[in-house]
């Protein structure tokens, strides 16, 4: 059942963050999701604050090989942006499969990551990127690198009132290569059943630097760090990139289902990777 | 019974001048501008809102059921339970019009004691709000323990097994036996035996099951709904204890069937609310509610044994067909009985035996869904020619077209199809128009597949289908047709119009459809079955025909000509070859309303009535007349990830004669997506009984970017026994497209999966062996 | 109650709503404006699209509260008058519609995409309705309408 709950639409950071320390109260932002859920009755805030005039937290800016974006910045931003088409293309791509037009209108990146689920699609290229985040409470602010914000299923080190304000990254070098698959039970607008971004960094015939990130097979977005391992420093062959997929399946720990079963997953998580990093080594070769 | 079709009929004189033509149908400027009410659109004064409480379990016992809290709340007008409504039941079956036997299947309207699926109803609740329906129904206290379950029909056949309905779970059989089957096996080169499953399938319609009802000064109990079937008015009437005059159904443009709106839904809990309170009553379904509250189309377990000789001739077919009927009856029945007579396709079969049984469970209740058995048949009889065609190594277009049933020819209950069968042509046809097959590239394989089918339209002919359509002309001109049939977005009432305006030749700005209303519009039967068309739009042909002759004749005296030479056109009258001749339409109206010349007609079309089929044999007429057409498919697999993408889809379908080919495209388009889905991504789970796929985001219908191009290649024999020898459309367009789905994967991986849906994940099993 | 003030479909609106209601409620049961419809309950099937500042969103995902001080158009404010807007004449022409449950969320994710796209492709199209479920046409006649839609909000 759609309980009933106290909103407030405070009109900049300081005051939305001081109502945030108050029992009981969560940030809403875009809402696809949380509004979603509070109509089931699995979510049941009594304080909702919605950020919604914080315009100070929207926004993409690039500076001195750094992109930074407000946690309100939408996914529909992203996809017009041409600073994250130059800097970010496994993330353009998992937002073009991200849900449909309108949710892609008002869902933001924030709440993609703040949402916690390990299908996350934004999260896996955000990986690939290194992305940091920035955390802010009415008590301060902290810069914490993406890998480290997830510990758990839904869990996450944000400490009662914090916001992800900020997600920012280094942008690529020239040479370099990043994509993005999302494996779904439908084309259109469907839950992840395995998402793979790759990033590739090639220097002279050689793979400097590999990331290889898994959504939807652990309890959170993970790096198959083995894999990486196995690729860094070299000349990829076929089959070097076939044992670094067989380490990214090894490390995926996948559940089943009714969307599919573990096997399926890792068998999945096993093909993707094989492919991704074989095209992007293609593309830098 | 009709005449067997001439092929070499000419057909050159006819000439149409509204009928067969793309014309923007009378219902579309209200769905494009918003303006169109839909059931849940209306509201009244003083308006109560309804809840229903639902098992949570799917087989149990109801040891405590105390409303009390819920009852004390305020805002709270009624709460109801079982105890409320002592020897009430809900009837289950097919709605009739002739008063013939049926199978007087019924169900408990809230549980008394025994639950058998999940979401059967506990309680109603009506209150001032939805709030406050939603509170009193947290209040309600219940305890339900757990009962011995079973939830596959293999098992639920199994002696020992928990008893769902009945004495054995057994709700269906059906037998047929033609020729002399162990005769055709020994003649037989070769034998190919499969077994093929299908999954529950969802409806999906985008409008959730909604009304309001009301009792008005006459104590009518007065229902806007959202429905398929305004004569369940008799049953509703029945389930509550009143006259049959004392229910009245009015219909709005549904937001879509599909079957799924065949059955009753909110209306006998809105009557029982509305007339306990004396107020009105509305209730909406959650797209939950709806998820757990309507049934799903049967999983069929289809076993096909074929015996066939090298050079392609089939020579004896054994088949046992196994559905899930679900928690209670409903149309199971009816729906095996189709399977049954489907069993063998568009395929001359001499010698076939066809055993099927429908077995209930403690799953949801399984009843009507577009196709009715006779898709479920499909996919497997078509798969299963496939499958032959590769054990003997011939083409699987050429064991086809060695086995078509023709023209004449005796289908599976010894019937002879009296219209044109052109299922070879439409194969062939579909089939090329695949055109160039797209090349294959790096994982990514291609497969084609074909399905060609018979599929009946109109209902079986032992339930004695009639249907009625009133048409008039007002002294301006303006033509008003009445009917009872409801439009569930098919463009049923715009093809009433169109039929009516082609009769007495005005034009489509001059018409009006008043339907679905069944206290006041003719009683026209129900819009499932394949049947709208071919019952009403027969029925308002020979109404208008009848109203046509009087307006001619009158026509006829004033010129001073023979009635064969008065044309009716463009709102107009005017005698052949004498231009001086004329008179505007409203004229001659007018003329006719001065002298007192009936201008309105009341017209009864009545399917042929038959006697049931030989229990024994199955031989008999089932149907007046069937569909023939193909479907083509092209896909893409990508055999590391199993994803699978329709390339290309055609379908070419012989539809006798296009109304309105725009609403017979949409049709076929419409069929093929929803084919789709049911071949690939779509499919209610139930675990033990429980539904683990209740919302749009578990259960996957197709999206625009799942969906490629259709093309619809229409063909007209002119040989039905619908209006203007129309055939039916309306189920055949979804038949044939999971099977050649299916086909068209086994074509690309080299493997077959024989349960549908086929997933990534079953791909990949097939190919990869993973675990 | 919070009382919020907006434009909707050009007029001037004030309402006093709860915190928790939803813009589609606000536009079906507060304004009588009913063409907005509900398929879902979990944001899936897009009946329900309206424009909130001249963007496409589903209004059943949205605190009406959160419309405070917005432009909001719904498929009753499209056409002018008796003139159909033309997305609108386009879905009626090409038979872009078949039980209309869909229709309006179309018709308003059609426009907004028309406008992002100066040349849609067929592709766009599809991608772009991703998040509008119908179940009756197979998606083949919308496609076809919003296609001649776009180019007719060009001329």
């Amino acid at each position: 059942m759609y309980a009933t709950f106290d909103l407030d639409r405070p009109g900049d950071l300081a005051a939305a963050l001081a109502i945030l320390r108050t029992k009981g109260a969560v940030a809403l932002a875009g809402g696809t999701n949380l509004i979603v859920d509070m109509r089931a009755g699995r979510e049941r805030p009594q304080r909702v604050v919605s950020l919604d005039k914080l315009g100070v937290l929207r926004g993409i800016r690039q500076a001195r090989g750094q992109v930074t974006i407000g946690g309100r910045t939408t996914v529909t931003d992203l996809l017009l942006s041409p600073v994250i088409a130059k800097t970010a293309p496994a993330l353009v791509e998992s937002a073009r499969q991200f849900a449909g037009q309108m949710v892609r209108n008002t869902a933001t990146v924030a709440g993609n990551i703040a949402c916690g689920s390990p299908a996350a699609d934004l999260v896996p290229p955000l990986f690939a990127l290194d992305a940091r985040l920035t955390l802010v409470s009415a008590r301060g602010r902290r810069t914490v690198p993406i890998e480290s914000f997830f510990i758990g299923y839904k869990k996450d080190i944000r400490r009662p009132g914090e916001l992800i304000s900020r997600i920012s990254w280094k942008a690529p070098s020239s040479r370099s290569c990043a994509l993005f698959y999302k494996l779904a039970r439908r084309k259109g607008d469907a839950i992840t059943v395995v998402g793979v971004a790759v990033a590739l960094d090639v220097e002279r015939g050689r793979c400097r630097r590999a990331r290889v990130a898994l959504g939807a097979v652990a309890p959170t977005v993970f790096r198959a760090r083995e894999a990486e391992a196995i690729l860094e420093g070299q000349t990829l062959t076929p089959e070097l990139i076939e044992s670094a997929a067989e380490a990214a399946a090894a490390a995926a720990r996948p559940i089943d289902d009714i969307r599919a079963s573990a096997a399926y997953r890792r068998h999945g998580v096993h093909a993707l990777v094989r492919r991704l990093i074989g095209q992007a080594w293609e593309k830098l070769a | 019974m009709s005449a067997p079709f001439d092929p070499n009929r000419n057909l050159a004189n006819v000439s149409l001048r509204h009928v067969g033509k793309p014309l923007v149908r009378t219902d579309a400027p209200g769905k494009a501008t918003g303006r169109t009410p839909y059931a849940g659109d209306y509201v009244m004064p003083g308006m109560l809102h309804a809840k229903v409480l639902r098992s949570p379990m799917p087989s149990a016992r109801l040891v405590r059921l105390d409303v009390s809290k819920a009852r004390a709340l305020e805002g709270v007008a009624l709460v109801l339970t079982a105890r409320d409504l002592p020897d009430r039941l809900a009837p289950t079956d097919i709605p009739g019009q002739t008063g013939q036997t049926r199978l007087k299947t019924d169900q408990q309207i809230l549980v008394r004691e025994r639950v058998r699926y999940h979401g059967e109803p506990l309680a109603l609740i009506a209150a001032e709000s939805v709030d406050v329906a939603e509170k009193a129904m947290s209040l309600i206290d219940y305890d339900l323990e757990p009962w011995p379950g079973v939830f596959d029909p293999e098992s639920a056949m199994r002696p020992g097994a928990p008893v769902v309905q009945g004495t054995d779970n057994i709700v269906a059989r059906h037998a047929i036996g033609k020729g002399d089957i162990d005769a055709g096996f020994a003649a037989a080169d070769m034998v190919v035996e499969r077994t093929y499953r299908t999954q529950f399938i969802e409806h999906a319609f985008l409008e959730p099951e909604v009304g309001l009802a009301w009792v008005d000064e006459n104590d009518v109990v007065n229902i806007r709904v959202s429905t398929q079937v305004i004569e369940h008015f008799r049953f509703i009437a029945d389930a509550i204890g009143v006259p049959h005059n004392k229910v009245r159904i009015m219909g709005a443009l549904v937001g879509g069937g599909f079957g799924g709106k065949e059955d009753i839904t909110v209306e006998i809990y809105l009557a029982l609310l509305a007339k306990h309170t004396g107020r009105p009553v509305r209730l909406e379904f959650t797209r939950e509610d709806s998820f757990v509250g309507h049934g799903k189309r049967h999983p069929f377990i289809l076993t096909y044994k074929t015996g066939v000789k090298r050079n392609g001739k089939i020579t004896a077919l054994d088949v046992r067909l196994v559905s899930d009927a679900g928690a209670y009856v409903f149309l199971s029945p009816y729906v095996l009985l189709y399977g049954a007579i489907a069993a063998p396709g568009p395929y001359l079969i001499e010698n076939l035996k066809v055993d099927a049984v429908s077995v209930a469970t403690n799953n949801m209740y399984t009843s009507a869904f577009r196709g009715f058995g006779s898709a479920q048949a499909c996919v497997a009889y078509e798969q299963q020619m496939d499958e032959v065609a590769q054990a003997i190594g011939i083409d699987r277009l050429d064991l086809r077209r060695r086995n078509y049933l023709k023209t004449g020819e005796p289908t599976a209950t010894g019937y002879r199809v009296p219209s044109a069968v052109w299922t070879e042509r439409c194969a062939d046809i579909a089939w090329q128009a695949l055109g160039e097959k797209t090349p294959a590239k790096g994982a990514i394989r291609i497969g084609r597949g074909l399905a060609a089918y018979q599929q009946s339209y109109g209902r079986l002919t032992f339930l004695h289908d009639t249907s009625e359509a009133w048409v008039g002309v007002e002294v301006d001109g303006t033509v008003i047709v009445r009917s009872g049939v409801t439009d569930i977005g098919a463009g049923q009432a715009s093809a009433l119009a169109q039929i009516a305006i082609e009769v007495l030749g005005v034009n489509m700005e001059n018409v009006v459809v008043y339907n679905s209303d069944s206290a006041v519009t003719p009683l026209a039967g129900t819009t499932t079955a394949t049947r709208a068309l071919y019952m009403t739009g027969n029925a308002a042909r020979v109404a208008a025909e009848a109203v046509r002759g009087r307006l001619v004749a009158r026509a006829a005296k004033a010129f001073g000509v023979p009635v064969d030479d008065v044309v009716l056109a463009d709102n107009k009258v005017s005698a052949l070859d004498r231009p001086d001749k004329a008179m505007s339409f409203a004229d001659l109206v007018r003329l006719c309303a001065t002298e007192g010349i009936q201008r309105s007609e009341l017209a009864m079309f009545r399917a042929p009535f038959t006697d049931r089929l030989d229990p024994a044999t199955g031989q008999g007429q089932a149907f007046a007349d069937f569909t023939y057409g193909a479907h083509a498919i092209e896909v893409a697999v990508d055999t590391e990830t199993g994803e699978v993408t329709v390339l290309k889809s055609v379908a070419c379908h012989d539809v006798g004669q296009c109304i309105n080919p725009a609403a017979v495209e949409g049709q076929i388009e419409g069929g093929a997506a929803q084919g789709q889905g049911y071949a690939l991504s779509e499919e209610m789970i139930y675990r033990e009984g429980r539904l683990m796929t209740p919302s749009l985001s578990e259960y996957l219908i197709p999206t625009a970017m799942d969906v490629p191009v259709v093309k619809s290649i229409i063909l007209e024999s002119r040989s039905g026994v619908g209006p203007f020898g129309a055939k039916g459309i309306g189920e055949p367009a979804l038949t044939p497209v999971a099977p050649a789905i299916a086909n068209a994967v086994a074509d690309a991986i080299g493997r077959r999966i024989h349960d549908l849906p086929i997933t990534p994940e079953k791909v990949v099993r097939a190919l990869h062996g993973i675990d | 109650m919070p009382t919020v003030n907006l434009t909707v479909n050009g007029k001037a609106v004030s309402a006093n709503v709860e915190a928790r209601t939803l813009l589609v409620n606000l536009l079906r049961e507060q304004l009588g404006l009913t063409g907005t419809h509900v398929g879902c309950d979990t944001s899936q099937c897009g009946a329900c699209v309206v424009h909130v500042d001249g963007k496409s969103v589903k209004a059943c995902t949205l605190l009406a509260v959160q419309a405070n001080g917005s432009k909001v158009t719904t498929i009753e404010g499209l056409a002018s008058g008796d003139k159909l807007h033309p997305m609108q004449e386009a879905f009626r022409e090409h038979h872009g519609l078949q039980c209309g449950f869909c229709t309006p969320g179309m018709v308003m994710s059609a426009v907004c995409l028309a406008q992002n796209h100066p040349n849609l492709t067929e592709k766009d199209v599809r991608e772009g309705l991703e998040g509008n479920l119908c179940r009756c046409t197979g998606y083949h006649n919308i496609v076809q309408a919003v296609l001649a839609g776009a180019q007719a909000m060009r001329r």
